[in-house]
């Protein structure tokens, strides 16, 4: 009290002027220390609750069976003659004339695909090229989840890093089989020391057997599946699906991902957003977009909006009545073919549509396609698969925690141009707020991994030296 | 004041040419061919022929082994309809499918009315033709045609047309029925070239009629066939008598419908919203946007990769029967999702659900019938049938478990001359095959109207 009275009378002691200063150096530091609380508020590494699941039938028991079994993909003589028994049944009919591939998967190209399948592909080969590397099944949360963990050959005077990727729908953990070779080498000392798994519900991974299991299900799973395997420290690269749920891990356990490397975001709405849609084509510079980004977004509605109706029938479907969708899928290979198949031509070029043979095999072989389409067939799991769309998609997926948190992580971002929606770099840093490299990759659509395995390769080299430097 | 005057005459004369040229609006349509290749140079071949509905040995076989060799998946615990058709009622159908049902015994009841085909602009047409065996002294009787819609078909019809044909009740008019499979659809033939839209069906069964023999008829439809008949009546307002319908999704969102969404719960009456209209259309984002997203991811897919969405169902009858059946429940009563067995034989019966199934099956044309989704949506909802009012009288059955509901503000702003809107007791989206006897009912009341509307 004494003191106040004090400074009281000191301040009016003073001369119009001293006053007036003090006063502006008042207001100033408040000011300051407005500004850094907010900018320190920002930037502080905000978590998402990790929080915990059970998936398996019936009820949950006392302890879980934690050890890691090798497991090794096989087939019969039955199951082949299962196969190209319903393919010989198959029903065939003719695509409108003169229509492409703007219907849908073109019967007449599926005859040749088909016809590849029945009489040169040889399911046995591909299965020993799977079983090229080593494979293995854990149980987490109830469920035997399956992965392949490579090491790089000779590890003596590498920085080994420890990368896990992520896949995503209608792919599988075999997207990465060209990119692997090129990552467990030794570039400049730096290699990695890689884990891919299958999303619980694709391919070797059981299916959950209870509602609700989403991408933040999944991301807990596989950090479960890392520490299980020893790694406290360790890179992530997703796209597709495996794009959220690498970066829900990031979001669950910060301390854990060194680095975060996605070929797809996601990117958000918001003011910022609209403004630099509305701005963009005119202004690109003030709102943050260089000359590539507008050719990549505008025509908006056309490029985006439009685009997206045309493409995303199957979201629709799948995130709404996904055991309706797969039923007949699961009894018709010729069915479940044509399904994944038409994303890998639409999703790698949108040319591709008005193509007779969908442009299929410009950067993929049919032997790679097929052995991705026997991954869903042999184990039967499309509607499993499709059930994750509706898990994450069904309520609103903006009102979930994870859409409302940023992502603090080291991040790179590879922008292919023929991906699915183009997120420019400036709409990225509304929620990824480290983003430590951007690349604009010169060609390249949804899946590069199995497209464009070396320049995929190469970007993820360069961002985890960037970071490891850091 | 004399330029006021002419200024008044001309934008009255003005104002009443264009009012003058919207009621003479007519939908103007071009022919087309649809068969294979270019259209031959010889006349085309316009005999009618019987047609039989028949079955074999082999396709049962066929149908059976398939079935055997199904892969089924569970269903998640707890989910009921939630997810799609629920797999453990599913494998209850599947059962009666392959131990219970008698296809031959179907047949035969598909075959108890007159079949016939006959080639309109390439397309081989099927349709089933059914005369009354008595009228009424002094009277002729009504030509009606009946046009289904999907995953539906002509069968929907059967259980109606005996009560239009031979209606119990003398007071009742007579009708002679025309129900025809949409091409792409059951046993007419799909079209080859791209572009085979509602206006084309509908100049096609325009043609069938004429080639009929009949100069004027009523018309009555639900899904596709609510629009196939409504592009007839805009084709040829003079043709077509009366027109029919159970279902009416507004094709505009006009500045009327739009106040009235807003509006309509705090000032019903401002809008002639009944009770029954407040409950169905609010709380408007559940109830129109929420729902209809839930619901029309069918619509979507078939919509854009209609080739590839058919492409598995085509192989797998426990597929097609899934996704078919998965329609049946949840357009019946949206509640039906809270139930393992999802309702479906609360309103059907099983041989009259698998029979319609068996049309998709056998014809093997689900692909075809997907088609019709992207060649009326493909283009954007700005097509040219979509701006043209309708003046033929219209009645409307309001059924409560519709898939949309439109109340009668909204239909009368495309339906200008709406003769009546009935709200119906009970049924859903195949009300024709639910709730046949109301059906009947209705359209009698129709009909009766406008044929006394007529006289006056």
């Amino acid at each position: 009290m004494q003191r106040l009275q004090l400074l009281k009378e000191t301040f009016f002691g003073l001369d119009a002027v001293h006053q007036r200063l003090l006063v502006g150096c008042a207001v100033a530091a408040a000011a300051a220390g407005g500004i850094l609380t907010y900018a320190v508020q920002r930037s502080k590494v905000r978590t998402i609750p990790v929080g915990e699941g059970w998936w398996g039938a019936g009820e949950k028991p006392p302890s879980e069976d934690e050890t890691i079994h090798p497991f090794t993909v096989q087939t019969s003589d039955k199951e082949i003659e299962d196969l190209h028994e319903r393919i010989d049944r198959t029903r065939f009919s003719d695509p409108l004339e003169d229509s492409g591939f703007q219907y849908g998967f073109n019967s007449t190209y599926l005859k040749k695909v088909v016809s590849y399948w029945r009489n040169t592909f040889d399911w046995k080969q591909q299965v020993a090229v799977l079983n090229k590397y080593p494979h293995f099944k854990t149980k987490i949360e109830g469920l035997d989840v399956h992965f392949i963990h490579v090491r790089p050959k000779h590890r003596g005077d590498q920085r080994v890093l420890p990368l896990m990727m992520v896949h995503g729908w209608p792919g599988s953990f075999y997207e990465f089989y060209k990119i692997l070779p090129l990552l467990t080498q030794n570039h400049d000392g730096v290699s990695f020391e890689v884990v891919i798994p299958s999303i619980p519900g694709y391919g070797f991974s059981e299916a959950p057997h209870k509602k609700g299991f989403n991408s933040l299900a999944a991301a807990r799973i596989f950090l479960t599946l890392m520490e299980r395997l020893g790694f406290s420290q360790f890179y992530l690269q997703g796209g597709d699906w495996g794009s959220l749920i690498t970066t829900n891990m990031a979001q669950m356990r910060p301390d854990r991902v060194k680095g975060l490397h996605l070929n797809m975001c996601m990117s958000t709405r918001g003011f910022k957003v609209l403004l630099s849609m509305m701005i963009g084509p005119y202004l690109p510079f003030l709102v943050g977009f260089s000359r590539e980004d507008v050719r990549r977004l505008f025509p908006f509605f056309e490029k985006n909006v439009w685009e997206m109706l045309k493409e995303s029938g199957y979201l629709h479907i799948q995130a709404t009545k996904p055991d309706t969708a797969g039923r007949g899928l699961n009894d018709s290979p010729v069915g479940l073919a044509a399904y994944l198949l038409e994303k890998f031509s639409t999703w790698t070029h949108k040319r591709n549509r008005d193509l007779e043979d969908g442009g299929l095999e410009r950067k993929f072989s049919l032997d790679d396609l097929l052995t991705n389409v026997m991954i869903y067939w042999t184990t039967g799991s499309i509607i499993s698969s499709m059930r994750f769309y509706k898990e994450n998609l069904g309520s609103n997926p903006n009102d979930r925690i994870d859409a409302r948190t940023g992502i603090f992580v080291p991040t790179g971002l590879a922008a292919f141009p023929q991906e699915l929606l183009h997120c420019p770099r400036s709409w990225a840093q509304i929620r990824y707020r480290n983003i430590v490299s951007y690349t604009f990759m010169p060609q390249g659509g949804h899946f590069p991994a199995l497209e464009e395995p070396r320049l995929l390769a190469t970007d993820v080299i360069q961002f985890a030296k960037k970071v490891e430097e850091l | 004041m004399f330029t006021a005057v002419l200024v008044a005459l001309v934008i009255g004369g003005l104002i009443i040419f264009l009012v003058q040229r919207r009621r003479n609006q007519v939908l103007k349509t071009e022919d087309g061919w649809w068969g294979p290749g270019a259209p031959p140079g010889a006349e085309e071949d316009i005999t009618v022929r019987s047609f039989k509905v028949t079955t074999s040995d082999e396709e049962l076989e066929d149908l059976y082994r398939r079935i055997d060799q199904t892969r089924p998946v569970s269903s998640l615990e707890d989910s009921q309809f939630h997810y799609g058709f629920n797999s453990h009622y599913l494998q209850r159908v599947v059962s009666y499918w392959r131990n219970d049902f008698d296809w031959r015994r179907q047949v035969d009841k598909l075959n108890q009315y007159p079949h016939f085909k006959t080639s309109i602009e390439g397309i081989d047409v099927h349709y089933v033709h059914v005369k009354p065996k008595r009228v009424p002294e002094g009277t002729s009787a009504i030509p009606l045609i009946m046009v289904h819609g999907w995953p539906g078909s002509f069968y929907e019809f059967y259980g109606l047309i005996p009560l239009l044909t031979e209606p119990s009740d003398p007071g009742d008019l007579v009708f002679e029925v025309v129900c025809p499979s949409i091409p792409g659809y059951g046993f007419s033939e799909a079209p080859r070239k791209k572009g085979f839209d509602s206006v084309c069906a509908a100049r096609i069964f325009h043609k069938l009629m004429k080639r009929l023999g009949f100069q004027q008829f009523y018309a009555h439809g639900g899904d596709w066939g609510w629009l196939v008949t409504t592009n007839m009546a805009q084709l040829e307002p003079k043709t077509v008598k009366g027109l029919h319908v159970n279902f009416a999704p507004p094709s505009k969102p006009g500045l009327q419908m739009v106040l009235s969404i807003m509006l309509g719960r705090r000032f019903p009456k401002l809008f002639g919203f009944t009770d029954m209209d407040v409950e169905r259309l609010y709380p408007c984002m559940e109830k129109l946007v929420v729902e209809s997203i839930k619901e029309s991811g069918y619509m979507h897919i078939q919509a854009t990769k209609p080739d590839t969405a058919g492409r598995g169902l085509n192989d797998s009858p426990v597929g097609l029967a899934a996704y078919i059946l998965e329609k049946f429940s949840t357009w019946t009563d949206h509640d039906f999702r809270n139930l393992d067995d999802g309702g479906l034989t609360r309103k059907f019966s099983l041989d009259d659900l698998l029979t319609n199934v068996m049309i998709y099956w056998t014809s093997g044309c689900i692909i075809s019938s997907m088609r019709f989704y992207k060649e009326n949506f493909g283009k954007g909802l700005d097509a040219p049938h979509a701006k043209i009012p309708v003046y033929v009288p219209t009645g409307f059955a309001c059924f409560p478990n519709e898939l949309m509901h439109t109340p009668k503000l909204w239909v009368k702003q495309k339906y200008r001359n709406l003769v009546s809107f009935s709200p119906m007791q009970r049924g859903g989206h195949f009300a024709a095959m639910e709730e046949p006897q109301l059906m009947a009912e209705d359209i009698q009341k129709f009909t009766k109207t406008v044929e006394k509307k007529m006289k006056q």
